[in-house]
């Protein structure tokens, strides 16, 4: 006897805390007052670290700025390098991702994707003059990023480029400096940003030519709709209101260190 | 080379505490704070092990032996994959970054001290476990009160060992993102970008610094004034002349 | 519960035992190069030569007290950057040498740089554990080789070594075991062995359990053939107990 009602004690209390676990993320996050955000700390200009403040700054943090004031909580940084976004997420140590996201099928089994932000497409950095045309890929050693969709991209692209990963792209970076490979495989808009950051920036190129079209996203645990439907709305609002278009000027516009002309608004269709 | 100094010299704040007080603590004083919890706990895992080992019998006592060899035989790096990655997911809870390192390394720590902590209570011998029972103590108590003492100060070297190998297995702690030193250093190295020669010597160094001073450290509390010894000379004597004998 | 979602494809296992190859073949070489660097480092200690024993001390200090990590950070990064830049080129070609029977590629420099960071770590601690064993070897002995008449080097080699072998042979299969598991350090150089596989299997499939299950699995497979090598050593030969 007693220990049946001592069960029906223990399963009672474990339903009514399973239940207040699935509470909301959304109003978790209001009722703690603070949003934790994973973005980069070396990749700039979406995410790095100011040498002067030692604070990371960058378009996503913008962007994770202005969600968080909209919730009026406290923004919370983790930095993360590409290869780590997904298990921060679904290991619930953030709660949003802004990481120049790339929106794929595969991953939105895993992860939620907010309406793209941003549109890019992979691109290669290497030394002038020696990278013309992408069929010379499979004859070369590629530095690429663990975790990356460009990764993927050009191991099924070019199936017999030899490519290394690591762990962030300036690692490649410093490989390709040194020769260990002949080219490094990233967006063209961090390939860009890279570059502009560098002192001997004049031996290298961004040969014209992608392999594919990608748009970044938000990253969302799944199961958050309303956490999901708040993050579109505020970036809706943000390009209505004009602050996205202030946003990619701060940081791309023509007055930065890395020009780059936006083709890609919050809500444009996007081409398959 | 001095663009590279003062480079690095401007990063030494940086380095050493972080983003502190502005952000989380980072740098060298975090390494600091991850060794110290690291080896407090895995003394703690370390000592309740190696009693563990040497009071039990039979298939516990295997047991014990196979949890303890699983965790002398997985790499670090994995095992904070594992804590770090599905710790949370099977646990369903969130598990600070800085807590599932701790994790992994008081554990492997502690796997390692077991075995130090048993061979320690089996070098003080049984006879000092006998003179205990005959006295009229009690198993638990002669361990506590005559083996323990005399075992803890021949395991201390192993103990101060494994110390100072915690505060380089903190470094691994920057695969999972948390701002320790080499994480830091990682950062900083990626925004220079042209001087990795010279911020991983200095990083260097300065694990260096750690490691060399926190042995000096533990090995004066532990032992005392007794220093370590220096590597002699082994040298074997020239033969013996054969002497004529009268 | 535990998330298990179906076996991973074969291409992703295929991916993992490359890999584990890769782990396997650079443990051994490490483990090669260690020992006869660990043999010279703990001479050089116990030499009679005080410059060389200092030496001997200072590249302990150095190699011991800092991490694996930043060391490898410093080969594969730091060092590519002093050497000049046909030599960089010249390592990062493929060269095949042809030996009739087989070929030799030139490793990858990844590999070598790892090789080189992994063996100058491992004979730090593989030296300390010759020196152990040579002072564990009696002084008596060394008296006994005198007096029967044996110089210095013949006492070495036919004396003191085989007991100071013995004696170390246990502890040399712990390092041997730290080797295996420190090679698992060399993912963050972009060297795909083990550990670098398990997390692009895991990016790439998003199967974590999976596939670090099978990393580690064979990470413990490795170092539990090495304890029973070990046993197997310790029982084989003429070995009769060194008595005190």
């Amino acid at each position: 006897m007693k220990i049946k009602l001592l069960a029906a004690v223990v399963t009672g209390s474990l339903l009514v805390m399973s239940s207040l676990a699935h509470a909301d993320r959304l109003d978790d996050i209001k009722k703690a007052g603070v949003l934790r955000v994973a973005t980069f700390d070396s990749n700039p200009p979406f995410g790095f670290v100011d040498p002067k403040t030692n604070k990371i700054v960058g378009l996503d943090v913008d962007y994770a700025k202005a969600v968080a004031d909209k919730l009026g909580v406290k923004l919370e940084i983790q930095p993360t390098n590409p290869a780590n976004r997904i298990a921060f997420l679904t290991s619930k140590k953030v709660d949003l991702v802004f990481a120049n996201f790339t929106i794929t099928d595969e991953r939105k089994k895993e992860v939620d994707f907010s309406t793209p932000y941003f549109a890019s497409g992979t691109q290669f950095i290497a030394k002038k003059g020696t990278l013309k045309t992408p069929e010379q890929l499979n004859d070369l050693r590629v530095g690429a990023d663990k975790g990356t969709t460009n990764e993927q991209q050009v191991r099924t692209q070019f199936p017999r480029a030899t490519i290394v990963a690591y762990d962030d792209t300036p690692f490649a970076f410093a490989a390709l400096r040194t020769g260990n490979v002949q080219a490094i495989t990233q967006d063209g808009p961090k390939l860009v940003g890279l570059l502009a950051n560098v002192p001997d920036r004049d031996k290298y190129e961004i040969p014209a030519f992608t392999i594919s079209n990608d748009y970044e996203g938000v990253g969302v645990p799944k199961g958050e709709p309303r956490l999901l439907s708040f993050v579109n709305d505020t970036l809706k609002d943000l390009e209505a209101n004009g602050s996205a278009g202030h946003i990619y000027d701060q940081w791309f516009g023509p007055k930065s260190r890395a020009p780059l002309p936006r083709l890609y608004k919050i809500g444009d269709p996007q081409k398959s | 080379m001095n663009d590279a100094f003062s480079a690095i010299l401007a990063n030494v704040p940086y380095l050493l505490v972080g983003s502190f007080p502005d952000g989380p603590l980072g740098g060298a004083a975090l390494t600091l704070v991850m060794a110290a919890i690291s080896a407090v706990l895995s003394a703690v895992l370390g000592l309740a092990g190696g009693i563990g080992l040497a009071m039990t019998r039979g298939v516990l006592h295997t047991i014990l032996l196979a949890v303890i060899g699983f965790f002398r035989a997985i790499p670090v790096l994995m095992l904070i994959f594992w804590t770090f990655f599905l710790l949370p997911v099977l646990l369903h809870i969130n598990v600070p970054g800085l807590a599932t390192v701790v994790a992994a390394l008081a554990l492997i720590g502690g796997a390692y001290l077991s075995h130090s902590v048993f061979a320690g209570i089996v070098a003080v011998g049984d006879g000092q476990a006998q003179a205990g029972l005959s006295l009229g103590l009690t198993r638990w108590q002669s361990m506590r009160y005559v083996l323990l003492p005399q075992a803890i100060r021949i395991m201390a070297p192993s103990f101060i060992n494994q110390w100072v190998s915690l505060v380089k297995d903190t470094s691994l702690a920057y695969i999972v993102g948390v701002p320790e030193l080499a994480f830091l250093a990682n950062q900083v190295n990626s925004r220079l970008m042209i001087y990795p020669v010279q911020v991983f010597l200095f990083v260097g160094l300065l694990y260096l610094i750690l490691c060399t001073s926190l042995d000096a450290l533990a090995t004066r509390l532990l032992l005392g004034r007794e220093a370590v010894a220096e590597p002699r000379a082994i040298v074997t004597p020239l033969p013996v002349p054969i002497q004529h004998r009268k | 519960m535990i998330p298990i979602n179906g076996w991973l494809a074969p291409k992703y296992l295929t991916w993992l035992l490359q890999g584990f190859g890769m782990t396997l073949g650079l443990s051994a070489l490490v483990i090669v190069a260690g020992t006869l660097g660990g043999c010279l480092l703990a001479l050089a200690r116990t030499s009679r030569i005080a410059p060389l024993r200092r030496a001997g001390a200072l590249y302990v200090l150095v190699f011991r007290n800092s991490p694996l990590i930043v060391q490898l950070l410093f080969w594969y990064f730091g060092v590519a950057t002093l050497l000049p830049e046909h030599a960089m080129t010249w390592l990062n070609t493929p060269h095949v040498i042809d030996l009739g029977i087989f070929r030799l590629h030139w490793p990858s420099f990844e590999f070598v740089a790892g090789w080189i960071g992994l063996t100058c770590y491992s004979i730090t601690f593989i030296g300390e554990e010759f020196r152990s064993g040579l002072s564990g070897v009696p002084a008596g002995q060394h008296n006994a080789a005198a007096a029967l008449g044996l110089t210095p080097l013949a006492a070495f080699f036919h004396v003191i070594l085989p007991q100071a072998v013995r004696i170390s042979t246990p502890p040399l299969f712990g390092q041997y075991m730290n080797i295996v598991k420190n090679s698992s350090l060399t993912m963050a150089i972009g060297l795909a062995e083990l550990s670098y596989s398990s997390r692009q299997v895991d990016t790439e499939t998003f199967k974590t359990f999976q596939a670090f299950g099978v990393a580690t699995v064979l990470y413990i497979l490795t170092i539990a053939m090495l304890e029973v090598v070990l046993v197997v050593v310790q029982r084989s030969g003429a070995r009769t107990a060194v008595r005190r």
